[in-house]
């Protein structure tokens, strides 16, 4: 449903999008996330049609940005909620999305329908003809998303849809992006809010003017592809770390723990172990440790938070120069393949 | 061009203009003191209230009505600043650039709704101006005055260019600038041209004739072809979400 090929967007000599390839299947929610001037805001405007490229082409619901005569049809089929709401304060909320229908090119019975359904279903029925700047603000991102459907567009474009909500209001936008989700559109989320990309988003890609990383967002938090087993014993010892080795399919990550103040005893660790299939092979590991002679106190998945993994990804909050990490089933440009550099 | 996609525009624009008190007064006020202030001073104005003598009259009427040409070019420039830099303020052009329109429908849209209201209040206001005239003059004249060919080609062609003019000279100022107040108060220099051929019909520098108002009325037009396609080019989607918002 959108297909992006080196897409890439400079802004005199800075590079605000740089080689952008991504395909999001039909039905899809992509979340976009990334700090502040990471280029999401670019890449939305020019996959919305609003701004050019530079190089690079994307193909937008069947409609290519390089074609001049697919333009308009590209904003048709296209809903787009910016970063802000963008509202006319004296049109009320029913005029408002009458006036975008007409712009749309929504029948006027329909229009009246998807009116009253989507204020409805926002929340805003009872208020329809209240002037916008009576809203407040959570009441006007409800507003602007239901402008952003009123043409019941196959794909979505959501600029921080939650940016600056409260609480409560962003919950309820959230509730309603999880219902578009149920309903298979194919939704582009921009976001920084990465709790919100990971309860809504079927993917997610970390952009930093290029895409550092793209995956499920527990792929992204394990931080690599495949599945990582920890394992917490109350000693550890070198045969037991020999035997955890003996089964890993990578590098064990080794942890030692502080020797017991209460008893003076061994100093306890952990073994961070990737495992091929954790059915298969979770037993023949925990069998070795075992016989390893290791008291095992725990065992666990490893998972780190989405937050942890997004800043390892960007090389740390104060570093400019982000890392580059490939995951699983995606290409990446300028990168080598073969995993993690 | 979409007709319908400019009328759709200009509708809402004038929905959100008429809900502007300063801009429903603007529009009152000025017309209406053009159209009353004049008639009652070519009447009473002079020693002993006798108004402007009889062979005068004709040529002071005339320069009278030239009014609501320069009306019609300071009318627009508040609807129309507001119009663009409105959309500047409220971040409501990205939606409405989102939307299956041609940059050119828009700023059609946004002219038309600057356009209209103005050139019906000098309208409206031209008609009660004329009959107040002719109310008050004829029994200096002996006859009415208006409506005359004079007149018609004053208001029927000359303000409605002037009007055109105002708007889309307020589109060029507010491409550069983001403030309201500033735009307005740049954009009302647009009634300099028009209050210079009125200074230089008062010193006799020239005539309101019929030829004379042809000839103001063809540089107009060729002027309004000239900052359309001006404003055309300012007006460009990527340079208003650029640099705009």
């Amino acid at each position: 449903m959108i297909e992006t090929q080196d897409l890439t967007r400079t802004f005199g000599g800075t590079t605000a999008v740089d080689r952008l390839t991504l395909t999001i299947a039909e039905g899809e929610v992509f979340g976009l996330l990334g700090p502040n001037g990471a280029g999401k805001t670019t890449t939305v405007r020019m996959l919305s049609g609003l701004i050019g490229r530079t190089s690079g082409d994307a193909t937008v619901a069947g409609f290519r940005l390089s074609d001049p005569d697919d333009a308009r049809k590209l904003r048709g089929a296209i809903g787009l909620l910016p970063e802000e709401p963008g509202l006319y304060p004296d049109l009320s909320a029913a005029r408002t999305l009458d006036f975008y229908g007409r712009l749309y090119q929504v029948p006027a019975a329909l229009r009246a329908d998807r009116t009253e359904k989507l204020l409805t279903l926002l929340g805003l029925w009872d208020r329809r003809d209240a002037p916008a700047r009576t809203f407040s603000k959570g009441m006007r991102q409800r507003l602007a998303i239901a402008r952003a459907l009123i043409h019941d567009p196959p794909v979505l474009f959501l600029d921080e849809p939650t940016a600056n909500l409260d609480p409560e209001g962003a919950r309820t936008v959230r509730d309603f992006l999880l219902e578009l989700r149920r309903e298979r559109r194919t939704i582009l989320l921009s976001t920084h809010l990465l709790d919100e990309a990971d309860r809504i988003c079927d993917r997610v890609g970390v952009l930093h003017t290029r895409l550092l990383a793209a995956g499920p967002p527990s792929e992204l938090r394990a931080g690599r592809p495949g599945h990582v087993t920890r394992v917490q014993l109350a000693e550890l010892t070198d045969a037991v770390v020999t035997a955890a080795r003996a089964v890993a399919a990578g590098p064990v990550e080794v942890t030692s723990g502080a020797t017991s103040s209460a008893t003076g005893g061994p100093a306890g660790g952990t073994v961070a172990v990737p495992v091929g299939d954790p059915g298969r092979d979770n037993p023949a590991l925990v069998a070795a440790i075992v016989a390893a002679g290791g008291r095992i106190r725990f065992v666990t998945e490893a998972t780190t938070s989405l937050e942890e993994a997004y800043l390892t990804l960007l090389g740390g909050a104060g570093s400019t120069e982000p890392r580059v990490t490939q995951l699983e089933g995606t290409q990446l440009e300028g990168t080598k393949p073969g995993g993690p550099q | 061009m979409s007709a319908r996609n400019v009328a759709t525009i200009a509708a809402k624009d004038l929905r959100i203009t008429i809900t502007k008190r300063s801009a429903r007064l603007s529009l009152v006020i000025f017309p209406l003191v053009i159209a009353i202030g004049p008639p009652l001073l070519a009447r009473f104005t002079g020693a002993g209230h006798q108004g402007v003598p009889a062979v005068l009259l004709p040529r002071v009427l005339d320069a009278f009505t030239f009014y609501f040409v320069i009306i019609a070019a300071l009318l627009p420039t508040a609807i129309a600043s507001y119009s663009l830099v409105g959309e500047k303020i409220e971040r409501s052009l990205e939606p409405l650039l989102a939307t299956p329109v041609t940059d050119g429908e828009v700023l059609a849209g946004k002219g038309l709704a600057a356009f209209l209201p103005p050139i019906a209040a000098v309208w409206a206001a031209s008609v009660l101006f004329m009959a107040l005239c002719d109310e008050l003059t004829r029994g200096e004249l002996g006859r009415l005055y208006f409506p005359n060919a004079t007149a018609m080609l004053i208001v029927g062609l000359v303000a409605p260019l002037a009007a055109v003019f105002g708007v889309e000279y307020s589109v060029l100022i507010s491409s550069r600038l983001s403030d309201v107040r500033p735009v307005h108060q740049l954009a009302t220099l647009s009634v300099l041209p028009f209050a210079g051929v009125y200074v230089a019909a008062q010193i006799g520098a020239v005539t309101l004739d019929r030829p004379t108002l042809a000839v103001i009325a063809g540089a107009l037009a060729v002027l309004d072809v000239l900052l359309f396609a001006a404003a055309r080019a300012t007006f460009r989607r990527e340079e208003i979400l650029i640099r705009w918002t």
